[in-house]
Order: C-alpha cells, then structure tokens, then sequence
C-alpha cells in the first residue's frame, strides 16, 4: 500500500474503526451464543445420564445451596430490614400497613430472588469459574476427555441442575427471612403494631407472587452456574486466566442476571 | 497401530504442524524430541483428537479420529492414555480416587473390590507405597504427583501410553527416576509407548526409535544410534549442545 492510500486509510479511520469495532463485537458475541447454545444442549442432553451426574449434583447442592444460606439469609434480613425503614418513613401520610405490603411485595417480587442470585454470583458463580478455569489451564479438562469422561456430564450438568434446584429453598428463606426482619424493624422502630404488618402483608401475598419469586430463583440459579460453566471451561493462559475468568464470569453473570429480571418482569403480570 | 499422514495444524497465527507423516507400530517406544514450541504436546493431543487438524489423517486401530463419532473417540480414547506435562490430576480427588479413573466407568460400578486391588497394584508399578492412596494432590511432591499420572495411565491397561514431557519441571534425581520407571513399565505392561520430550538424555534412554520435530516437520527419523551417526545439521544441532556438555564433563 502507498503512502498516499495509508495517508487517506488513517484520515477516514474513525469512522472505519468504529465500524470494524461493531463488527468485530457482533461476531464475538455470535460466537459465544453459538458456543454457548451447544453447550446448554449437551448439558440438557447430559440429563439422560443421570447415574453419571447424579453424585456430583448431590455434592454440588450441598456446596452451592447449604454453604450459602448464612450470607443470603444475612443479606435477606439486611434488605428486609432498609426495606420497612424506608416505606415506613417514606409513606408517612399512608396507614402503616402499607410497610407491611411493600416488604412483602419488595422481598417477594425483587430482592429475595435478586439478591439471592446476586450473592450467588459473587459466591457460587466465582467459585465454579476458578474451579473450572483452573482445570482447563491445568490440563484436567483434557485429561477427563482422554479419561473417557465427558466434562458436561461430570462438570456442567451436576453444577446447572444443582443450582438451579437449590435456588428454590434458598429463595424461599431469604423471602422468609427478609419479611420477618421487616416485622422486627416495624415493631421495634416504627409506630406500629405488629397486627398492622401482618394486614399489610395478608393484602399483597398471593401464591401466583411466591411462585413468581420461586421461578425468578430457578432462572437465575441456571443462568449463574451454566454461565460460570461456560466461562470457566474457556478460560486459557495461566493464572492469570484464571483472574480474567473469574472478574469476566462475575460481570456476565450480573448483567445477564439483570437482563433476565427484565424479561421475566411481564411474567408476573400473566401469573397474576 | 497410529498412523499420522500429512498432518497440518495452524495455533493462534502460527504453523505448528507443517505436514507431519508418522507410523507407530504397536510394542514400539517412540520417542517424539525437539526444541520447545515445535509441536510436539500439540501432535499428542492429535493423537487422543484433543485438537482437530486443520489438514491431515491420523488413524488409530484404523478408524480415523478427526472424523470419529462420539462412540469411535470412545473407543479410541479406551485404547490410550495420556500422562500430562503438568500431570493434570484431579484437585478434588485424593491419589486413589485419581487413579480409578484410569479405569472404565462401568468397571468401577461393577467391580468395587477388583477395582480396589487394581489401583493399588497400579500405586505398586510406580513405586509408591498404599499410603499415598489417601493423600490429595496438593500434598504430593511434583515427583510422586508424575507417577500418580503414570499409575493412573497403566491401571486401566491400555494398549497405547502417550508421556507428555514426563521429565519437565523435576529435578535430575526424580526425572531419572521417572526415567526409569517409564523403561521398565514399558517391558512389564508391554503398551505402546509415545513419549514427548526435548530432553536428549531422556530421548536416548526412552526409545527405540526417535522422531526429531522441528519447523512443524519430522526432520529425522531413527533408532538411537542412526541419529547420533547423522549427519543432517538440523540433528547435529539439536544434539550438539549435549555433546559439548559431555565435552566439558570428560
């Protein structure tokens, strides 16, 4: 190329970087869709193994669900807490009741489903990202592979279903916890009685909002782990990998976590 | 027997595998010996279909791995195994858990007790004691975790052992060590051997033929004393600096 036609690449770059950049993320992220779209398939069709999978789901549950619950249920009881503080001193011209609705509609709708996950992220979707990244960089990946074992089958699919499964009790306790601490909060800090929070939760709660809360905890508890899988078996290049996995695997699993709460926000409108 | 016709393998820009043609009979211990970088783990993982030419065949027992189904590469990979440069054991796993899963899963399942007997037959081939069994990985030495990887690549008795840089990263005592015992398994258990290194010494000692790869090719092949007597420079050169430590120690 001359030096004349590198004179008019550079003066019209901008425009062509800009282009090349859009370009360059739209085919990545195709890739990863794609990459990602095989892998929930084999993960889904791992599920016709169950004896294969099925130890490892066990031992997954217990380290995914159980070892979480002190921090979700602290985290739960904190929100549950903010919660009735703020609607208790924010609607003040309201009846006091109404804390006991916004506790309950804010736990059950939003923050014991969210939270839950977003503590899971940090916890379970980390953790399973190091794991996995560090077996890919150590050659343990591989060596199920030359083992005969199928790493979905061993690594994957025990994770996905374990923490889908385990998010459904862990939601409910956090809904539990969070609506309790909002009583406690009431009765002890704010003017009412506790007769007025229970009406107030009574007016919200219905069975379609618990299983909306539940099913929010089912995606986001699939989305986490399979996420976390799929980042961790990609991981390259040393430990230094390994750190890049684990930040990257963080930061999806949160916006996907919020781009899921926006589509399945319509849902509660037709379980209601 | 592996065959490897016209293999070609390009990695992140760079032509690692530049048309590689090579047989390996079966009971035979090739040794595959160049500098770093010249694609020597990178045929291995060929070989197991690890990695999918970009051109080339590669057939083990006759069927062809890059274009196995999933029950052919089951087949294939029943047929081999594969001890890591790093030795890849399972964090999670203690020494015996690692070494069961040399064998097939179905056998575990169906035979706990000969499975049993079996792992710690395999701990007995590599010279450690039953104690080991109980142990993590992060609490063996680099040496013994190089031989918890070989006893779990014999237990299930394949007829193929591929070593990748069995030596890499130990001190000259235990990879003498390793040396060792990877000459001896090779006469009790009979597998076919293919071992990847740069370390000459190691080369030497290991093959019964040895493959030179160098510039993504196989530049010499050769039984031991065929290759020390070449007078291709591309040999000399890869042999010479050993030459002239000897020089040096004499």
């Amino acid at each position: 190329m001359s030096d004349r036609e590198n004179r008019l690449n550079r003066a019209g770059s901008i425009p062509v970087r800009w282009l090349r950049t859009l370009g360059s993320f739209g085919v990545a992220s195709a890739r990863h869709a794609g990459a990602a779209g095989v892998l929930f398939a084999a993960a889904v069709l791992a599920l016709r193994r169950p004896r294969d999978c099925g130890r490892e789901t066990f031992v997954q549950a217990k380290a995914i669900g159980i070892d979480s619950l002190p921090l979700v249920l602290l985290v739960a009881v904190l929100s549950g807490s903010i919660l009735a503080q703020q609607s208790g001193y924010q609607f003040n011209e309201l009846p006091m009741w109404i804390v006991g609705n916004a506790v309950a509609s804010g736990m059950l709708t939003e923050l014991a489903p969210l939270l839950s996950a977003i503590i899971m992220a940090g916890r379970v979707g980390a953790g399973i990202g190091a794991e996995l990244g560090t077996m890919k960089v150590t050659d343990q990946v591989d060596a199920l592979r030359t083992l005969g074992r199928d790493p979905v089958v061993e690594l994957v699919t025990p994770r996905v279903v374990a923490g889908s499964i385990t998010m459904i009790p862990i939601v409910i306790f956090a809904n539990i916890a969070g609506i309790w601490s909002g009583w406690l909060t009431a009765i002890l800090l704010l003017p009412m009685t506790t007769h007025e929070y229970v009406y107030g939760v009574q007016q919200y709660f219905h069975t379609p909002a618990l299983v909306f809360s539940l099913v929010k905890g089912l995606f986001f508890g699939a989305c986490i782990t399979f996420i976390a899988c799929y980042m961790g078996l990609r991981a390259e290049g040393g430990a230094a990998g390994v750190g890049r996995t684990v930040r990257n695997t963080v930061v999806a699993i949160i916006v996907a976590l919020m781009v899921l709460d926006v589509l399945l926000a319509p849902l509660y409108k037709l379980v209601s | 027997m592996i065959q490897i016709r016209g293999l070609k393998k390009t990695l992140n820009g760079k032509k690692v595998l530049d048309g590689v043609d090579l047989d390996i009979h079966e009971g035979m211990s090739l040794v595959v010996m160049g500098p770093s970088g010249t694609g020597k783990s990178v045929l291995l993982k060929h070989i197991v279909g690890l990695f999918d030419p970009d051109e080339g065949e590669i057939l083990v027992e006759g069927i062809s791995v890059p274009h196995a189904n999933n029950t052919e590469i089951r087949e294939i990979r029943s047929q081999i195994s594969y001890v890591f440069q790093s030795s890849a054991l399972f964090d999670s796993l203690t020494a015996g858990e690692n070494i069961q899963l040399g064998l097939p899963a179905k056998h575990c399942r169906r035979v706990a007790a000969h499975t049993d007997l079996l792992v710690r037959e395999a701990i007995g081939h590599v010279n450690l004691e039953p104690e080991v069994l109980h142990l993590l990985p992060a609490e063996l030495s680099g040496g013994m975790q190089k031989r918890v990887a070989i006893a779990r690549a014999i237990v299930g008795q394949q007829k193929y052992v591929l070593y990748d840089e069995p030596t890499t990263g130990l001190d000259p005592v235990n990879a003498n060590v390793i040396n060792r015992l990877i000459a001896r398994l090779q006469g009790e258990i009979g597998a076919t051997s293919v071992i990847v290194t740069h370390d000459v010494e190691s080369a030497f000692f290991l093959g019964d033929r040895i493959v030179l790869l160098a510039d993504g090719k196989v530049q010499a092949e050769g039984t031991p004393s065929e290759l020390r007597e070449s007078s291709d420079p591309v040999v000399q050169e890869f042999l010479h600096p050993k030459l002239e430590d000897e020089a040096v120690v004499r």
